[in-house]
């Protein structure tokens, strides 16, 4: 797992990101990219039971709201209102 | 208590009511300006290295609310979506923030509205999904060039990919962006208002403009900003008050039609409706960020960061219903109001208005209290500049790098009159600029609305900042500004309580505003705030030598073959004749490109109406009316934005010398020249836009005479009543004549005089001219200040020649000057700095603002970026960090004149 992917990253843009816990800068990708052993899963739609049949892409279906719509596995998932981790 | 003893405690009052010394300072003296913050030094390490990033979690949570609700009436689909995007945005908070919100999850976020601009995306679909750079398509992009340092994703690496030469987007996230943009290929402003526009039957005129580049913008694409915030109502309010004054007015409203109201009788009802679901958003979004620092307060260790999350937990929570209950609540309030608006549509040129003003009383009550310290509101203030500072526009690289420089200018007014025409400034305006002038980050600019009323040691404390070097404050003339308001808008009703209430919207654009009575710690405070749409749209960018140009090659475009104008059919013999033959073809550009601009502003408020700006804007609420249905107080926003006006003059003024008076030339030997560029290579060619620099080819010595002729020819800003008579026949053939034009709201149009950043794009398209500037270097800056290295008898006659006509007449008018260092020095420098300042003011010019700095340091600066990431300059209106700015803009503020006596 990436840090991005985890509960206790905060963005910063589009190539880094800090960790709430260390106050450490942390890569997206390449070296140091890897999420150290307090990984905690994070708020994304790919980690919602809602999300399911994503394509090579990452785009899948959203079955959480009224109306079923696509949605992106990297979405972020924190404010949702209809998440329920998997 | 005798005679005197009354006297005096009188007099104790009034400066207590003021509380301020507005006594002449005999004994003025300077401390060394404390470092900033520990907070803000720490945040802006951060800053500095970050980059500008869109990401989609805004457009695809927009998208998906929009097509869920087809069907739906546009002001309510529209506010439905935009609430269900504020809500559904990840909230990101940093340690050793106080104040927190962002456009977007990311630092310098934004993000594409595909709703308004969609082909931009679909044209380079297949490109983006093969993960390669997006290349610049319009003409106006190509002739842009964006800043290739400090936080500009200038090229794509790793897993990032370049959009608009200026942002970074993960490439997990192009399909995404893809697949949003698809939806709105069809339905998209821009698409809509092109397709209208098409019917005009000149509209080939149009796109011949805008293809030779002679009109450089699409009012579309920025249809919002270059306005001022009004945070009145919920700062009067509180988001609960303001549902419930909405459920009152749909019981009141719904299925009810005024007598006569036939046109938007029924509408108003389904505006609070909108409303109502747009507040219910804005407090879903706050009550986030009080979750998310909640949790972050769960897993944090330290105790003063935990507490840090504690307290803007509570702030956020509080400020998502209740009327704000302390400065900080204020403060934070403002700023969700201030992203939730540019968050609306793509915009730049949001104006904050003047904060000191609007929220004294929330300080002074809590300074009375003893909540607060000053020094704990300096470090509040630090921290605002940050955020202000981190608001990043998403616009293709055309409208980023060429118009705007990369910047938002979200400008700050102090200073002015308040309601009872009094001087407006406050105890927390001292705070502003001790904070800016302590914590130097390039937003908010700061305008000081000069006024002989003002403190002299708050016009110091001014002058100082500035003395600074950041560019700011600019200092704008608050009579000549009040009567430009007073001219224009007092056919819609504008009376002196309003005129006093205006401020600039974005950089330079004086736009309309008005008073309303905030009732907080007991009392009554008239705040000020903006009251009218964007007044900055409308026919913009408009090429003045470019015109003068497509005259001498009888209407076209010898750069690219477009014939951009019919043959013009005079015979140019007469100076008058020439003048004639121009106007001529600058008042048909204006006219065609008015009746696509009216299209394009009418289309956008139709299908993409603003909804949350109609929330804030006075009178809407009151009316229940959006803001484009014409729900605003003042309506007549919209303008003639020249560019180049200087070097125009100067053209005109050497061709009226050398072809017409002394009769050394024929036109047609003056044209031949220019169009061979005197002998010379183009900017393009040398890859130098700054007009000092000139490499010789093989025709040079043909040319010498007469190019020797042109460079030594009157110019303007030398008191010459010779050159400054082009400028004084240049307002009387256009001023009185733009009043006749009406933009889509049924208003007058007016004059605008200034450039932004497109007299570098501008510039590069125009051949040489008559002053004996050369093809493709940049115009001439700003709209009355000299060409760069034309003035040669001090600042003092720049002063003579720019108040050669009445400044009041137009929106604004334009004058940079750059001062060494050295010419400032000390506590009697700044004194100086203030005499010529109120020595410009006092013959009616309305802006003037420097760049105290040597071009020795710029081109240092330009040679070793990386040595200088937080030097900043003043290009425009606004302050930007050099590193970010195009070259050609570069060159050029090298090459202004620099005074240093």
């Amino acid at each position: 797992m990436k840090h991005y992917e985890c509960r206790n990253y905060l963005s910063l843009d589009c190539e880094k990101g800090m960790c709430a816990i260390d106050k450490v800068l942390v890569p997206m990708d390449g070296e140091g990219s890897d999420a150290c052993p307090r990984f905690t899963d994070g708020f994304l739609c790919k980690f919602c039971k809602n999300f399911a049949n994503a394509d090579e892409h990452g785009i899948g279906t959203c079955s959480g709201f009224e109306k079923k719509d696509w949605a992106y596995a990297d979405c972020g998932a924190f404010t949702c209102e209809k998440f329920i981790r998997q | 208590m005798d005679k005197q003893d009354k006297i005096n405690e009188i007099l104790e009052n009034r400066d207590k009511f003021r509380s301020l010394d507005v006594t002449v300072l005999e004994d003025y003296t300077e401390e060394p300006i404390p470092d900033p913050s520990p907070r803000f030094t720490k945040l802006m390490d951060i800053y500095y290295v970050m980059k500008n990033t869109i990401d989609m979690e805004y457009p695809y949570w927009y998208n998906r609310s929009w097509w869920q609700n087809e069907g739906d009436l546009p002001e309510i689909r529209r506010a439905k979506a935009e609430a269900f995007a504020l809500e559904h945005m990840t909230p990101t908070i940093w340690p050793q923030e106080l104040l927190v919100m962002n456009k977007t999850k990311n630092w310098r976020g934004a993000f594409c509205f595909p709703w308004v601009d969609a082909s931009f995306f679909n044209a380079q679909a297949e490109a983006l999904l093969a993960q390669a750079d997006a290349p610049a398509l319009a003409e106006a992009d190509k002739m842009s060039v964006v800043g290739a340092g400090g936080g500009n994703v200038t090229k794509s690496f790793g897993n990032v990919v370049s959009i608009a030469q200026k942002f970074g987007l993960r490439k997990e996230e192009i399909p995404v962006l893809v697949k949003v943009a698809r939806y709105w290929n069809e339905c998209s402003v821009e698409v809509k208002t092109q397709e209208y526009s098409e019917l005009i039957p000149e509209y080939y005129k149009y796109k011949a403009y805008r293809d030779s580049v002679l009109v450089m913008f699409d009012s579309w694409a920025i249809p919002q900003g270059r306005e001022v915030m009004n945070y009145y109502l919920p700062l009067e309010y509180g988001f609960d008050k303001l549902l419930e004054l909405c459920d009152e007015k749909i019981a009141e409203d719904l299925g009810h039609v005024e007598h006569n109201d036939c046109l938007l009788g029924m509408s108003h009802g389904y505006y609070y409706i909108a409303m109502k679901e747009m507040i219910k958003g804005l407090i879903q979004w706050a009550e986030n960020y009080a979750k998310k620092a909640k949790f972050l307060a769960s897993i944090e260790t330290d105790p003063l960061q935990k507490k840090d999350y504690e307290d803007i937990a509570v702030v956020m929570h509080n400020i998502a219903h209740k009327q704000p209950s302390s400065f900080r609540e204020a403060l934070q309030l403002t700023l969700l109001l201030h992203y939730a608006e540019v968050n609306e549509d793509p915009q730049s040129g949001q104006s904050i208005g003047r904060l000191g003003q609007i929220l004294q009383p929330f300080y002074a009550k809590d300074l009375r209290e003893g909540k607060i310290t000053e020094e704990e509101a300096i470090e509040l203030i630090e921290l605002y500049r940050i955020k202000i500072t981190s608001i990043e526009c998403f616009a293709s690289s055309g409208v980023t790098g060429g118009v705007l420089s990369g910047n938002t200018f979200n400008n700050l007014g102090v200073g002015g009159l308040n309601h009872d025409g009094l001087s407006a400034v406050t105890p927390l305006e001292y705070v502003i600029v001790e904070a800016s002038s302590r914590a130097k980050t390039t937003q908010p600019t700061i305008s000081v609305l000069y006024d002989e009323k003002l403190p002299e040691d708050f016009l110091l404390k001014c002058a100082r900042c500035t003395k600074l070097g950041i560019g700011f404050p600019a200092f704008m003339n608050n009579q000549t500004g009040m009567n430009f308001m007073l001219r224009h808008y007092g056919e819609e009703g504008m009376n002196i309580d309003d005129a006093r209430a205006w401020m600039l919207g974005g950089c330079l654009e004086s736009a309309p505003c008005c008073f309303q009575p905030l009732h907080y710690d007991g009392k009554t405070t008239w705040i000020p705030g903006g009251a009218g749409p964007t007044s900055g749209t409308g026919v913009h960018f408009t090429g003045l030598p470019k015109v003068l140009e497509l005259v001498l090659t009888n209407g076209v475009d010898k750069r690219t073959g477009i014939k951009v104008f019919e043959p013009h059919g005079h015979k140019l013999d007469t100076f008058e004749d020439l003048w004639d033959a121009w106007t001529m073809y600058l008042r048909e550009c204006i006219e065609v490109s008015l009746k696509v601009n009216n299209i394009q502003m009418d289309i956008w408020g139709k299908i993409n109406p603003p909804v949350f700006t109609s929330l804030l804007k006075p009178d809407c609420f009151t009316k229940g009316q959006i803001l484009t249905s014409m729900g605003g107080r003042y309506m007549g926003v919209h303008n003639f934005e020249s560019c180049g006006t200087v070097t125009f003059v100067n053209a005109m003024t050497s061709i009226r010398k050398n072809v017409y008076d002394d009769k050394k030339y024929t036109l047609a030997e003056m044209t031949d020249a220019m169009l061979n560029n005197f002998g010379f290579k183009t900017a393009f060619e040398t890859g130098v836009f700054s007009p000092d620099h000139r490499e010789a080819t093989e025709l040079a010595p043909k040319y010498e005479k007469i190019f020797y002729d042109c460079v030594n020819a009157p110019k303007f800003g030398n008191a010459d009543k010779y050159a400054d008579q082009q400028m004084v026949d240049y307002e009387d053939r256009m001023t009185p004549w733009i009043y006749g034009l009406q933009n889509c709201y049924g208003k007058d149009y007016y004059m605008c005089q200034i450039s932004v950043s497109t007299h570098g794009p501008q510039g590069a398209i125009t051949l040489a001219d008559a002053g004996g500037r050369l093809a493709g270097t940049t115009y001439s800056d700003g709209s009355v200040s000299a060409a760069a290295a034309t003035d040669k008898n001090g600042v003092y006659a720049v002063f003579e020649s720019a108040t050669c006509y009445d400044h009041s007449r137009n929106q604004n008018a334009q004058m940079n000057v750059k001062i060494h260092p050295s010419a400032v020095k000390g506590a009697n420098g700044t004194r100086k700095l203030l005499d010529v300042i109120r020595a410009y003011m006092r013959k009616g010019g309305f802006h003037v603002q420097f760049n105290i700095t040597s071009s020795k340091t710029l081109r240092s600066a330009q040679a070793k970026p990386e040595d200088y990431r937080d030097l900043m300059v003043r290009v425009a209106g606004f302050t930007q960090y050099w590193c970010e700015i195009g070259k050609p803009i570069q060159d050029e503020v090298i090459y202004r004149t620099e005074y240093d006596q």
